[in-house]
């Protein structure tokens, strides 16, 4: 085994990366030489682009829901304040709605579908459809460590609603197949490890190097000429296994020297075990995860349940005494328009985090993003997903146009489907597909 | 590399392959101390005389030394075993040569008796060496399984159909045609990673149960998936139990009657297990129908009717179903019903203590009666309607009274009275009101009869589970199968972790639901926060919750009740996790059982602790938890060489080989230059276990098959028979009908087959194509399970259809259910049968848009009978598309024309005619009297040395005449490379040469076939290991 052994598995990077959390200065693209890579550096036609979807359930506060104008000159609702910074690279988007959730009962079957516009099914086996982080996950996703991160502020439910569907659809907006959505990530320690410890590469490392001690006793039995077969695994294996050390390699290295310079850094300490007392801070940690994921370049793609539809979340912080889920059914109140613009407050906060990292000449990481916020209704307290809720920040490394107020109400059912929308999205992350969901055609004049 | 092309020995066929071994085609020349061999001599002695000069004459001009021609250079040919080293490209050569294609028109020809000369020589070397070399193993090499392999494998292994190679790369086949060689198999770093994506789909799909590692058709891991999982092993389970009444009465009623049935010596169990009904449960109904200590109330009728049943089974039959239908009837009458518990100001009944409150009542009253629903003296009952909420609307409580039902009615005597009331208490007892509640509907409306919701405990939203199956356990399983179920269930605890998640979840409902905890000393409550399952927590919540509730003035049952929630709560969490502790260990034996059976072999002691080790860092090093490192366990066993590679040991006791080795250093030839025959030995018993499993399913061993390994016994030719035999009959042998027959008659891809214009056959849609594809695969298969005759591939009069191809073939006399195939018998009326009219065939070898009898000829000519055709020029003249635009010619005109070019007609002329005979089958194989233009088909065509011959039994009669010889030739040389799993070799041929006379001497029968090739050397035996200086067999 000596010969195969690896020196850098004698460091453990969980002691040094608990320790210190991880230090980064730079991102994506600058970052590049500070990794240490020993490849020429990259064009930037190859600055990845990332898309980040931010959920909210049973919908948002109407009255105080609206924007109007262009730009820098865009006025902004009480709820939509909080982007008000960001309002040059945003766009409001209204009316559009997910055709196969509406009229089908109230709640889970307005929601497993919101980002796959699949039909869902009634009762103890779950089916719907892939969602669209997932289809840019399979597509864009091998150069990362994580091909996306799906984390979650609340656990899934897995009960009945009324209406016969399962609460696990109120539970997950991301879905790696019909049959299966995507496990979500809760505890921001454990995200923050899949990004930097032991999952992924790290874990992957683990498996190849004990299959490659396996070659390497089996070719002490076997004839010549099969050992050619058993070279052509051995070589193999050890390509895919140094790509998986590579990628790690980097990250420390980057972590160093970032360590060693005195640019501003972006730091950030493994988050403690265990769930953050305040929801607050529990939402921060993970916009927090997210752009650091983002930052280093370990995932591209990220879903983001900051609470579930049917949500038991409870804000005592905003004065506001009911659970999230009665307090929408008076969604015109004080108190609910407080809880929209907590969400929309999220939103605004890991976009300022994303536009304070610069990438590519006077561009910032935010410009090479698409970051989309939404809810499965409009009104809560009328339990109305005729049209949705929409928001995008960042311009998709200039392919999607913001600073817009864009309305579809009035476009006629099939110019309005947010699968439309989806379609349109994934072409400028350059994920060309002739239909996804009900839609087969692209969302005029995004 | 150094040739970029291969040419196969036998046919000469071109491969797609560019890998070029070098070593896989050379065999022996004579032992270097052996005496001097005269005929070796002699060929030597030609070499040098006759061809050597031929060459330089007539072929080196162009492939010579300086850039070689089809970079074939036959200047490096010095001597005879040169040339015997390699054979494939003289095979080739002579073939060109005999074909007159070589040398090329326009150059210097040779006379005839220079050619035959050359072919004379060529062809004397094959046979020197082939009866020298006969029996030898021939070189096998380590491979990696096939895509197809993997995924059998994995099913196997599983036992569930993962497929997990569905994305991954077309695999390349080897010049026989097949996939499953080394010769043509590859690794690749790209194919690495679909193996890690691979592995981790299999992994993903595990459970760890409390007793070892299960397997689920979806990944198991998002808390629904394994509530899904967990939820349909379950009820899978209760609706596999006999449990209808009518089964029983008849079963009894069959018992009663074992004399008029003729089966006087008939005994209870026995009529229990043929009916498969469960022995206990009709020995229990056996004695209530037929004791009359207690003949009152519904006892008394039962005994009645079931004693009143007609003597005609069928009758009896019906009349146990209506039998069952009453006695169901009447149970649910007396049948208790629970309403909601009174709960107090704040507090929901929506809540987990009122519906499990209520769900506990319902499951201890199954085998009990409400004597409130009896009409004593006729008088009923009333019911009460409990006060509901539903829809924001109040339902105050209605009292209604019930209709007058002489079934419930109860007489008003003391004595009568009493005895009524004991049957009916027999009666609830012996027919529970359910054996199992496999689905409920919302418990606090009563909604007891929906249907979907699986094992729900019947909550609002919230998550809630809740099993009622008593009746099951105590009237129908058996101890073993109350085992099972009760370990179902505790499966589903500790993987789907329900009590624990069922605690958070009340936070949930308390909170969102009912408002009931929305107190800031509830704050701490949070679903998310599993530091709520700890002891103290859990009764610091239960303690709260107990203060409001009497806060708000509940009464002392409810009060109760909570106390009783939280009590089984803070009992079922930690047993839960005690039960999830304990079963680790399990999952260890599990995952050294899986790598055992996913290497194919029993694991040496080194390898147990290697991979428990691995576990062990995983968890102490890595940090992982338990479930994380199984499941990275299982992926290291998968991306093991050890399951991925297929390496045929050599058996460890065997000696070490005689004289001879190694041959000179740095050589790839296993055999030296003027070397000593190959030495071979027996195969490891566990390799063969796998090289049979692999011929016959594509897949590893089963538990027979290695156990008769483990005893050494599997070598002896008449288990191996027996073994092939019994494996033949299994139903995994479609997959050497779909990888073996698939690849040779190449229709292995058609199910992805998009060349048929289906807007001109609209009746071709995926059913159709799908249809077309499983025939040959159902013929073959047939064939293989019945030991069918060789020659029915050809000559069979039946087929196998389904509705489309039923439809498609115009077979409207057959009957065929929906979904099901059929054998026809008499297909040959319908001009079908056998494989060659098989409308797949016909379709796939024909254009869109007309039929092509070029191609449907060469297929026949090419894969059916084994012939070598050169693949055609560059230029050729192509034939109109579509045949309906084919102008004044009919396409049989337009081919006569082509064929008019001589440089054409060399190989047209072999392959034309036995494409011509199909012309009464349409583009997608439909019978037709008229072509596409409309002008009448004509499916005459001349055949060598006799008349024209016309259609399908035309050309029948002409191969069973002229060609049945080339048939059997060939499928006996495709059958025996795919079973050895590499191409052919000269020494090869006396092996077929007694494939062919076992096979005339078995009326042809296929399993012939088979027990020659698995009895035989090539097949037990692999050549000697050359083990370096690093092995056991170091420098001898």
């Amino acid at each position: 085994m000596n010969d195969t052994k690896n020196p850098a598995r004698d460091v453990s990077r969980r002691i040094f990366l608990r320790g210190a959390g991880v230090a980064m200065s730079l991102p994506w693209l600058e970052s590049l030489p500070v990794w240490g890579a020993s490849d020429a550096p990259k064009k930037p036609s190859a600055t990845p682009k990332r898309f980040v979807v931010q959920f909210m359930g049973t919908g948002i506060s109407p009255n105080n829901w609206w924007a109007k104008g262009e730009g820098a000159a865009m006025e902004l609702s009480r709820s939509l304040a909080p982007l008000e910074p960001l309002k040059t690279k945003l766009n409001v988007i209204n009316g559009l709605f997910n055709k196969p959730s509406v009229g089908i009962g109230i709640h889970p079957g307005m929601t497993g579908g919101i980002l796959s516009g699949a039909s869902l099914a009634r009762g103890a086996v779950l089916h719907g459809g892939i969602s669209i982080d997932q289809v840019l996950a399979l597509h864009l996703g091998q150069d990362t460590v994580q091909p996306s991160l799906v984390l979650a502020c609340e656990q899934p439910l897995t009960g009945y609603h009324e209406s016969n569907f399962s609460m696990a659809y109120s539970s997950h907006i991301s879905w790696q197949s019909p049959d299966s959505p995507v496990p979500t990530e809760v505890y921001p320690s454990l995200a923050f490890d899949s990004l930097f410890e032991n999952s992924g590469s790290r874990r992957l490392e683990s498996v190849l190097d004990r299959v490659r001690e396996d070659a390497a006793s089996l070719r002490r039995k076997i004839s010549r000429e099969d050992r050619g077969k058993l070279d052509e695994y051995l070589t193999s294996v050890r390509e895919v296994e140094q790509r998986a050390q590579k990628m790690r390699s980097e990250m420390a290295k980057a972590a160093s020297n970032a360590q060693g310079k005195s640019a501003p850094l972006l730091a950030m300490k493994r988050p403690d075990n265990g769930l953050p007392e305040d929801i607050r801070d529990h939402m921060k940690l993970m916009c927090d995860i997210v752009a650091l994921a983002i930052q280093t370049d370990k995932t591209r793609i990220a879903s983001m349940l900051m609470c579930r539809d049917l949500s038991g979340l409870f804000y005592p912080f905003l004065g506001v005494k009911d659970g999230h889920h009665l307090s929408s059914h008076d969604d015109n109140s004080e108190g609910y328009e407080r809880i929209t613009r907590h969400y929309v407050t999220q939103l605004a906060y890991l976009a300022g985090k994303l536009d304070a990292m610069p990438e590519g000449e006077g561009k910032t990481v935010l410009d090479n993003t698409c970051l989309l916020w939404l809810s499965n209704m409009f009104s809560g307290s009328r339990h109305d997903n005729s049209h949705l809720p929409i928001l995008t920040v960042g311009g998709l490394g200039g392919e999607l146009a913001t600073g817009r107020v864009l309305s579809y109400r009035d476009k006629g059912d099939e110019n309005r489907k947010v699968c439309s929308l989806y379609l349109s999205l994934m072409d400028r992350m350059g994920v060309k597909l002739s239909a996804f969901g009900d839609a087969t055609t692209r969302l005029a004049g995004i | 590399m150094r040739h970029n092309f291969r040419w196969n020995v036998y046919t000469g066929s071109a491969i797609a392959s560019t890998l070029a071994l070098p070593v896989a085609l050379a065999w022996a020349s004579a032992p270097r101390s052996a005496p001097p061999d005269t005929a070796r001599q002699e060929l030597e002695k030609q070499f040098a005389g006759t061809v050597r000069p031929f060459l330089s004459a007539y072929c080196l001009a162009c492939h010579g030394k300086n850039k070689p021609a089809a970079q074939l250079d036959l200047s490096a040919y010095g001597n005879m075993a040169s040339v015997t080293r390699d054979y494939a490209h003289w095979s080739l050569t002579m073939d060109r040569i005999g074909a007159k294609e070589m040398p090329p028109s326009g150059s210097k020809m040779p006379t005839s008796a220079q050619r035959d000369a050359v072919i004379r020589w060529i062809r004397a070397v094959r046979q020197y060496e082939a009866s020298r070399n006969a029996g030898d193993p021939g070189p096998v090499l380590a491979r990696r399984l096939s895509n197809a392999e993997y995924d059998y494998t994995i099913r196997d292994l599983t036992g569930v159909d993962l497929r997990p190679t569905k994305e991954f790369p077309v695999d390349p086949a080897n010049q026989e045609g097949f996939d499953n060689s080394g010769e043509s198999l590859t690794l690749s770093p790209a194919l690495i990673k679909k193996y890690v994506a691979a592995a981790k789909t299999v992994a993903d799909s595990m459970a760890l149960t409390t007793t070892g590692l299960a397997f689920a058709s979806h990944p198991v891991l998002a808390e629904t998936d394994r509530d899904k999982f967990c939820i349909l092993r379950i009820v899978d389970f209760y609706n596999q139990q006999p449990t209808d009444f009518a089964d029983y009465f008849y079963a009894a009623w069959k018992y009663k009657n074992r004399a008029v049935l003729k089966a006087p010596g008939a005994t209870l169990p026995q009529v229990a297990r043929e009916a498969k009904i469960s022995p206990r449960y009709l020995d229990l109904i056996y004695k209530t129908l037929t004791d009359t200590s207690d003949n009152a109330g519904p006892l008394a009728r039962l005994r009645e009717k079931w004693n009143a049943l007609p003597a005609a089974p069928e009758a009896a039959r019906e009349g146990c179903a209506a039998l069952r239908d009453w006695t169901q009837g009447t149970r649910t009458k007396i049948a208790w019903r629970f309403g909601n518990l009174k709960v107090p100001g704040e507090f929901s009944t929506g809540g987990q203590c009122n519906i499990l409150w209520k769900d506990r009542q319902y499951a201890n009253h199954r085998r009990s009666f409400n004597p409130d629903k009896l009409q004593t003296g006729g008088v009923p009952a009333t019911k009460t309607i409990p006060a509901r909420r539903r829809g924001g609307q109040e339902q105050p409580e209605q009292t209604v009274v019930e209709p007058v039902d002489p079934e419930l009615f109860v007489p008003a005597g003391d004595a009568g009275r009493a005895a009524s009331l004991s049957a009916f208490s027999r009666f609830a007892s012996v027919f529970p009101d359910a054996f199992f509640i496999a689905e409920r509907g919302l418990m606090e409306f009563d909604d007891i009869y929906s249907k979907g919701r699986l094992l729900t405990a019947g909550s609002h939203n919230a998550m809630g589970y809740f099993r009622d199956d008593a009746p099951l356990m105590e009237l129908i399983l058996d101890a073993q199968g109350c085992r099972k179920l009760d370990s179902l269930w505790m499966d589903f605890n500790t993987v789907a972790s329900v009590p624990e998640r069922m605690h958070l979840e009340f936070f949930f409902y308390e909170r969102n639901e009912s408002r009931t905890i929305l107190d800031p000393e509830f704050h701490f409550a949070k679903s998310e926060d599993k530091g709520n399952l700890a002891p103290d927590k859990i009764k610091l919540f239960a303690d709260l919750y107990l203060a409001k509730a009497r806060r708000n003035g509940g009464d002392e049952t409810y009060l109760g009740v909570i106390q009783d929630h939280f009590q089984r709560v803070a009992t079922d969490i930690p047993l839960t996790q005690r039960a999830r502790r304990a079963a680790e260990p399990m999952h260890l034996r599990a995952l050294l059982d899986f790598a055992a059976r996913a290497y194919r072999r029993p694991l040496a002691e080194a390898e147990k602790t290697e991979l428990l080790g691995f576990y062990k860092a995983l968890r102490e090093k890595e940090g992982l938890s338990h479930e994380d490192a199984v499941r990275d366990s299982v992926m290291r066993v998968l991306m093991s060489p050890n399951f991925l590679l297929r390496m045929d040991l050599e058996a460890p006791t065997s000696p070490p080989p005689a004289s001879g080795y190694p041959p000179s250093p740095g050589h790839s030839c296993l055999v030296g230059e003027g070397g000593s025959k190959p030495l071979s030995q027996p195969l490891d018993d566990y390799a063969l276990a796998s090289r049979l499993s692999y011929f016959l399913w594509s897949s590893m061993p089963d538990q027979e098959l290695i156990s008769l390994a483990a005893k050494k016994q599997l070598r002896k030719p008449e288990v191996l028979q027996a073994q092939a035999r019994r494996m033949l009959k299994s139903p995994k042998v479609r997959a050497l009908a779909l990888e073996f027959g698939g690849n040779w008659l190449d229709f292995r891809r058609f199910e992805e087959y998009n060349a048929v214009d289906r807007e001109r056959f609209p009746s071709f849609d995926d059913r159709l194509r799908q249809s077309m594809f499983e025939e040959p695969v159902r013929f073959l298969t047939d064939t293989f399970q019945n030991d069918g005759s060789v020659l029915d591939l050809l000559y069979g009069k039946y087929t196998f259809v389904d509705t489309n191809l039923a439809k498609h073939y115009g077979m409207s006399e057959v009957k065929v259910p929906e979904g099901e195939w059929v054998r026809v018998s008499d297909a040959d009326k319908y001009g079908r049968g056998g494989i060659l009219p098989m409308a797949l065939f016909l379709t796939k070898n024909a254009s869109s848009l007309r039929t092509s009898p070029v191609r449907r000829g060469y297929w026949v000519v090419r894969r059916v009978l084994g012939e070598y055709i050169p693949p055609p020029p560059a230029v050729v003249p192509e034939l109109p598309k579509d045949e309906s635009k084919m102008g004044d010619l009919t396409l049989r005109q337009a081919l006569a024309k082509h064929r008019m070019n001589p440089a054409c007609a060399s190989c047209h002329a072999r392959f034309d005619s036995y494409g011509l005979v199909f012309e009464g089958f349409g583009p997608i194989g439909q019978r037709r009297e008229k072509d596409m233009s409309g002008k009448p088909v004509d499916a005459s065509a001349p055949f060598p040395g006799g008349p024209d011959r016309t259609g399908l039994s035309g050309l029948r009669s002409y191969v069973k005449e002229k060609r049945q010889k080339d048939f059997l030739g060939n499928f006996s040389r495709k059958l025996l490379s795919y079973a050895l799993g590499r191409t052919l070799q000269p020494s090869d041929d006396s092996m077929l040469a007694t494939m062919q006379k076992n096979l005339a001497a078995n009326d042809y029968k296929l399993g012939t076939l088979i027990d020659t090739i698995v009895t035989s050397k090539p097949f037990l035996n692999r050549r000697t290991s050359i083990i370096s200086s690093e092995g056991r067999l170091a420098k001898p």
